[in-house]
């Protein structure tokens, strides 16, 4: 198995640790008997805590299956999936962004923030500060007071990735968070999520279809064969971290063969 | 049909060269105002000029069709103290139309409260929708003169049947409305909440109330609607004083003029409270089809 070699005997140990997501021989299915059909497994993965892990895939390989049973939002049919060492719960364990921004209408910028803020259970006195510090990490300075239909697409998934960050989860699991968005938008927002993580530390599970997303964000890259989704291909990605010019990166020769490997592998294992 | 598109739509081809086609617009709001204003009050004018011609015509006689002007003449009879006596049975126009307002308000605003309650609670829970529903649909589809009988019998013949007649008049439309809307409320955003760290109660009190909020007023005012068809039926028995019991004693004396005020005064404060909802509705729910 590839991912026991990249995490070798650290497994047990990492396993427990806040942030670490563990799935052993995941299986899942939708619907009974012969009208069902098996979308995830089996799957063995380990992530570490800290690690940037991008699932990739074809449509319906089963990749946001999988994201959604490590959110907690549903129960694998077959194994266990432990976050942190423990069962996961929705609002517990992991703080999500989904692929369209799910923002509250009713709310402001503010407004959507906040109750992130009072659902994460941080007292009222300290939402000024915080909800300030989320925004401008998210680069949404000034916009508390707008409508949520009223500002770009962009901004919408920049106030749902904010909202995500509220718990301070060592978790955050993104669903193809940047399909909807133009290019321009979409690079900008790799980069911003890239250094978010960077900079806290915490683990991530980010699901996309694109090779060169993956690339790009990942330290790890897995890629999931057709439905039923199993992995495929398990490739750590040693490109550098931290603060580094996009541009550069992504003109990179080690950039570009690692794109042609991820995506020579996302189609092969569609074709499969 | 050819002049008005001609004036919503700016022709380009048929304008002189160099004007630019801001220059048009004038034309396009004029009409708009015609159409808004001129148009309403128009026809308004017309139909007074019409029944006058009717009444005058001598076709029916005057306690059939009477003229605006002996209308008028009541309107002002019913409003004011003339020869020692007050308004209408003692009672003037406004007090009068104050009176069934309050009965409305109490009636038809037990029926909202209780119908968005159970409407949240039959949009959250399967099994009392199954258990509730037809029994609402039932009583929907019930004219209220059909249950006033019963009302009187159980209830008497004082406030208690009016304020109930109204309240169980205006229950269905909320019940119905609010159902709907909590059921048909997203998942993707109950989940959204969810995944955020909400509570049950916290999804209840932040998503599932806002989101059903546009259509539970439509509920509402529909409500308040059919509140005030079913007036004059609840001041049917002992309703004076009570716009719908002037109607109605009015008509037992053949009093056409008064008739035709009091419902004049019923449909004219029936729009002007559809509108206030109307105007809450929009400052309560601005995102409204944004969602």
């Amino acid at each position: 198995m590839p991912s026991s070699e990249l995490t070798g005997t650290r497994d047990e140990v990492d396993s427990a640790r806040a942030g670490s997501v563990r799935l052993d021989h995941v299986t899942h299915r939708y619907g009974r008997g012969g009208e069902g059909f098996t979308a995830v497994g089996p799957v063995d993965l380990t992530v570490p805590a800290g690690q940037f892990l991008v699932l990739v895939g074809a449509s319906g390989c089963g990749k946001s299956t999988l994201l959604r049973l490590i959110a907690g939002f549903e129960r694998p049919t077959g194994g266990s999936v432990r976050v942190s060492g423990a069962e996961p719960r929705p609002g517990g364990t992991a703080g999500v962004v989904f692929q369209t921004p799910r923002l509250f209408p009713w709310r402001t910028v503010r407004g959507n923030v906040d109750l992130a803020l009072r659902y994460a259970g941080v007292p009222r006195a300290q939402w000024p500060g915080r909800r300030a510090e989320l925004l401008a990490r998210v680069g949404l300075e000034g916009t508390e007071e707008r409508r949520v239909w009223e500002i770009s697409g962009g901004q919408q998934q920049r106030v749902a990735i904010a909202r995500a960050l509220a718990a301070e989860n060592p978790l955050l699991l993104l669903d193809e968070p940047f399909a909807a968005l133009d290019a321009l938008t979409r690079e900008r927002l790799q980069q911003d999520v890239r250094r978010v993580t960077d900079r806290t530390g915490r683990t991530t599970v980010f699901v996309t279809h694109s090779a060169d997303e993956a690339v790009f964000l990942g330290s790890r890259i897995v890629v999931l064969t057709r439905s039923p989704g199993t992995v495929a291909l398990d490739l750590p990605i040693t490109l550098p971290r931290g603060d580094i010019d996009a541009e550069e990166l992504r003109g990179s020769r080690e950039f570009a063969e690692l794109r042609a490997r991820v995506s020579h592998a996302v189609k092969a294992a569609a074709a499969a | 049909m050819s002049t008005t598109s001609r004036l919503l739509t700016p022709d380009t081809s048929a304008a002189p060269a160099g004007v630019p086609p801001e220059r048009r617009f004038p034309a396009g709001r004029a009409w708009a105002r015609v159409r808004h204003v001129a148009l309403p009050f128009g026809s308004l004018l017309l139909f007074l000029v019409l029944w006058q011609l009717l009444a005058a015509s001598g076709t029916w006689s005057g306690t059939l069709v009477p003229s605006p002007a002996e209308v008028w003449d009541a309107f002002v009879a019913v409003s004011t103290t003339h020869d020692g006596v007050r308004g209408y049975n003692g009672t003037t126009l406004v007090e009068h139309l104050g009176i069934s307002l309050r009965r409305i308000a109490i009636g038809a605003g037990l029926g909202i409260a209780l119908g968005v309650v159970s409407g949240l609670l039959m949009g959250t829970v399967g099994w009392l929708r199954s258990l509730f529903e037809p029994w609402i649909t039932f009583l929907r589809t019930l004219p209220p003169l059909a249950y006033f009988s019963l009302l009187v019998i159980w209830l008497g013949i004082n406030e208690e049947p009016k304020v109930t007649l109204l309240a169980v008049a205006a229950f269905p439309p909320v019940a119905v409305s609010t159902t709907t809307a909590v059921a048909a409320v997203p998942r993707s955003l109950i989940e959204a909440a969810r995944a955020l760290g909400a509570s049950r109660w916290d999804v209840v009190r932040d998503v599932i109330v806002p989101s059903a909020l546009p259509e539970t007023l439509t509920g509402v005012r529909l409500a308040v609607g059919v509140a005030y068809s079913s007036l004059v039926a609840a001041e049917l028995v002992n309703g004076l004083p009570g716009i719908g019991g002037m109607v109605k004693d009015a008509a037992n004396y053949n009093n056409t003029p008064v008739v035709l005020v009091g419902i004049i005064a019923i449909g004219v404060s029936g729009l002007i409270i559809d509108g206030l909802l109307l105007r809450l509705e929009h400052a309560v729910v601005p995102w409204r089809g944004r969602a």
